[in-house]
């Protein structure tokens, strides 16, 4: 607690610090490993440093990340009150904490892989809090492998990016081998895209997006965020929607900056995050899990950044990982109060909490305005930003149509689906299920971040146009983006976005305004959809499949390869010279008789052999 | 010297080996085993005389019979050996067959 609130102090201290003086950085750096200069592969010799880095991106996220996780840890005393293994609990987030920090003010890639996987331990560790459970158990495994696949994918990134730039490099730095991997600041990437080997260049960009896709849970390494859902509710906030998922997006941000990204992996980055924004949306608009609603909401948000950075507007993608951060957090931890005061999270049996709760019920309410996009709320400037700037890139880049269509369609998803949730929690007399009646309000300190977070949530859109702010959105010369401009064409984009938003608000009052559940309607069409959608595409089913068959039968393969093949040589050799030594010694019977007839048959042989050899014999004794 | 013939006594020492040699394989009778070594030794003997017979200065036929002699007294002593372990391995066993005493042990 002290520690969180140490940590928040000292990162708005270098937010506020950062803010003030635009552009600056402070580069705090030893060297961790030197090799002296020699011929081979590095003539310059090879230094490997570790360090802190601030520089304005890395204040704004540590702003996001020391906030929320104080807030989190505050409500946490509240929410968590009755749970065993508290100790646990404080001492992974605490680590968490720490590692994600870490992670925000690293100098180089590599110190940066290490914090990586450090958040991601804490991510599995805290994903399996109820380890008792088999389903958190299996969540955390879920949550660790698949976000395993995207680790190594990243490593190979990195491993790629130093072997093209390994001895190239600005001019005095001698390239990575000579300084170490460290981000190299300035208005240029490391180096411009495109000196190095163009074909490596591309590989390593979509190796990097394949470990920010596993952080981030973008599509296809999506499954495993709604089932991270197992866990504590704080933890769902604070990891799982607020920081470390956002890990990813901070990733491919400080690549586009410092290494850059080939035309081709922008390409592709900018279609799955479009992709992920509207196809993870969808799954949300069934989901009967208040938490589960809300993770596919951050698998979806996600999305949003991802094309952000992809189409070349970082700066605007981390703007909304700073907005989403907030009203996120605050929908993870309004959600929590709900299940803290009804026990449950099945949205079917809650129904008429806003009278019990008007707190949280307000709350949600802020988040879900923040989320659906609607002014003056947060979300509405980063996402509608993101939309824009997109659009403005489309004309240049037709291949971004598909994203952006799908995109723009997602805003109308999002407004539905949040609002489904608000309605189906908040909205009608009394709850569905007559257990939940006692539901109250929960004490304080559970209080007290849903405040914070919901003026966040309000507000924290327009600090864009506040001059220090907007400072911590700058990088080297312009950032395209920022502030949101206004032209006609952005105004009529926000319009029609805003009229979508409200659209989906009014469809989820429509259908679920009245707090009563009505039968789903009986034409299949609906029914089967419904099930698609609940089965997420098949996609964990395939996933399952894959783990349990396709590797299964490949590990069998592998055993019967071993067993029958490498095993059955060495038994092989084995038994045949057993065998032969077997028949060998039956020869020896101790009878004389016998022995009599090996020496009969053994001067057969050689006096055969010599009738043989004669003509040789004689005609090299007649040589010599 | 002359008048004796060749090929008759090839023959006959190696007629001697084969009976000699016949016997070593079929006999388990220790005795006729024996019987058998004797006879194909008899024929090694038998050789050596007869080659000695044939042979020219500087050493006419001496050091083939010498063999010849020497090796009668070796017949004579590995009988005695022979008839020896006979009789201890039919104080043993109570039978002079060979396939009994298979072991190298008692």
């Amino acid at each position: 607690m002290a520690f969180g609130g140490v940590a928040m102090v000292l990162g708005v201290l270098l937010g506020i610090g950062e803010a003030s003086s635009p552009g600056s950085y402070t580069n705090v750096q030893f060297t961790w490993l030197k090799l002296a200069p020699s011929p081979g592969p590095f003539p310059s010799g090879f230094e490997l440093v570790m360090g802190t880095l601030v520089d304005p991106i890395s204040a704004l996220v540590l702003v996001v990340v020391t906030v929320v996780g104080f807030l989190v840890l505050l409500y946490s005393i509240g929410y968590m009150h009755h749970d065993r293994g508290l100790p646990r609990y404080y001492a992974e987030l605490s680590l968490f904490l720490a590692a994600m920090s870490g992670l925000v003010i690293s100098n180089n890639l590599l110190e940066f892989f290490l914090f990586w996987e450090l958040v991601g331990l804490c991510s599995y560790l805290l994903i399996g809090f109820y380890y008792e459970k088999p389903s958190a158990a299996s969540a955390a495994k879920e949550a660790f492998l698949v976000t395993r696949v995207g680790d190594v994918m990243f490593l190979l990134g990195i491993f790629l990016f130093f072997f093209v730039y390994a001895t190239k490099g600005p001019a005095g730095t001698g390239g990575w081998a000579a300084s170490g991997f460290v981000f190299v600041h300035g208005a240029a990437p490391f180096v411009p895209v495109g000196t190095g080997n163009a074909t490596l260049l591309t590989i390593a960009g979509i190796m990097i997006l394949g470990g920010a896709a596993g952080k981030s849970a973008q599509f296809p390494l999506h499954v495993w965020l709604p089932d991270a859902m197992e866990g504590p509710t704080t933890v769902s906030a604070l990891i799982h929607a607020a920081t470390m998922v956002a890990a990813g997006v901070y990733l491919l941000a400080v690549t586009s900056l410092f290494l850059g990204f080939t035309a081709l992996d922008q390409t592709v980055i900018v279609a799955i995050g479009g992709f992920t924004a509207f196809f993870a949306a969808t799954m949300a608009l069934v989901h009967p899990d208040i938490k589960r609603v809300i993770a596919y909401s951050t698998v979806s948000q996600l999305g949003y950044m991802v094309l952000a950075v992809g189409a070349g507007f970082t700066m605007v993608g981390l703007f909304h990982l700073f907005t989403h951060a907030f009203f996120k957090a605050l929908l993870f931890l309004a959600a929590g109060s709900v299940i803290h005061a009804v026990g449950t999270q099945d949205l079917f049996k809650m129904g008429g909490l806003r009278k019990k709760m008007r707190l949280t019920s307000a709350a949600f309410a802020i988040g879900g305005l923040a989320l659906a996009g609607i002014p003056p709320f947060a979300g509405f400037w980063s996402k509608d930003d993101i939309l824009s700037s997109v659009y403005s890139t489309l004309p240049s880049h037709p291949a971004y149509w598909p994203a952006f269509l799908l995109a723009f369609a997602a805003v109308f998803l999002t407004a539905y689906y949040i609002f489904r949730a608000w309605f189906l929690a908040f909205s009608g007399d009394k709850p569905r299920d007559p257990a939940l009646e006692h539901a109250h309000e929960g004490p304080w300190v559970m209080a007290v971040p849903l405040v914070v977070l919901s003026a966040v949530a309000i507000g924290g859109g327009l600090l864009v146009y506040l001059p220090g702010f907007a400072g911590l959105l700058l990088h080297g010369g312009g950032t395209p983006g920022i502030p949101p401009t206004l032209s006609p064409t952005d105004l009529l984009l926000s319009t029609a976005s805003v009229l979508l938003a409200v659209g989906g608000i009014l469809l989820a009052w429509r259908l679920w305004g009245n707090g009563r559940v009505a039968p789903l309607p009986s034409s299949s069409a609906v029914r089967s959809v419904r099930q698609v959608l609940l089965a997420r595409y098949g996609m964990k089913a395939a996933y399952d499949w894959i783990g349990t068959k396709g590797v299964y039968t490949l590990a069998r393969g592998a055993d019967f390869f071993d067993r029958f093949v490498i095993d059955g040589t060495v038994h092989g050799f084995e038994r045949t010279f057993g065998g032969l030594s077997d028949r060998l010694r039956r020869i020896q019977t101790g009878v004389v008789s016998d022995y009599a007839s090996y020496v009969v048959a053994g001067l057969i042989a050689v006096f055969a052999l010599m009738l043989l050899l004669a003509p040789y014999l004689l005609s090299r004794l007649g040589g010599a | 010297m002359s008048g004796l013939p060749f090929a008759g006594f090839l023959v006959l020492s190696g007629a001697l080996l084969a009976v000699g040699l016949f016997g070593v394989l079929t006999r388990r009778n220790f005795i006729l085993l024996l019987i058998a070594i004797e006879i194909a030794m008899n024929a090694a003997i038998l050789n050596f005389v007869y080659f000695a017979a044939f042979a020219r200065a500087p050493s006419p036929g001496l050091p083939g019979q010498a063999i010849a002699v020497v090796l009668i007294g070796f017949a004579a002593t590995e009988v005695a050996v022979g008839l020896a372990i006979v009789l201890a391995l039919n104080r043993v066993k109570g039978s002079i067959n060979v396939a009994e005493a298979s072991e190298l042990k008692l």
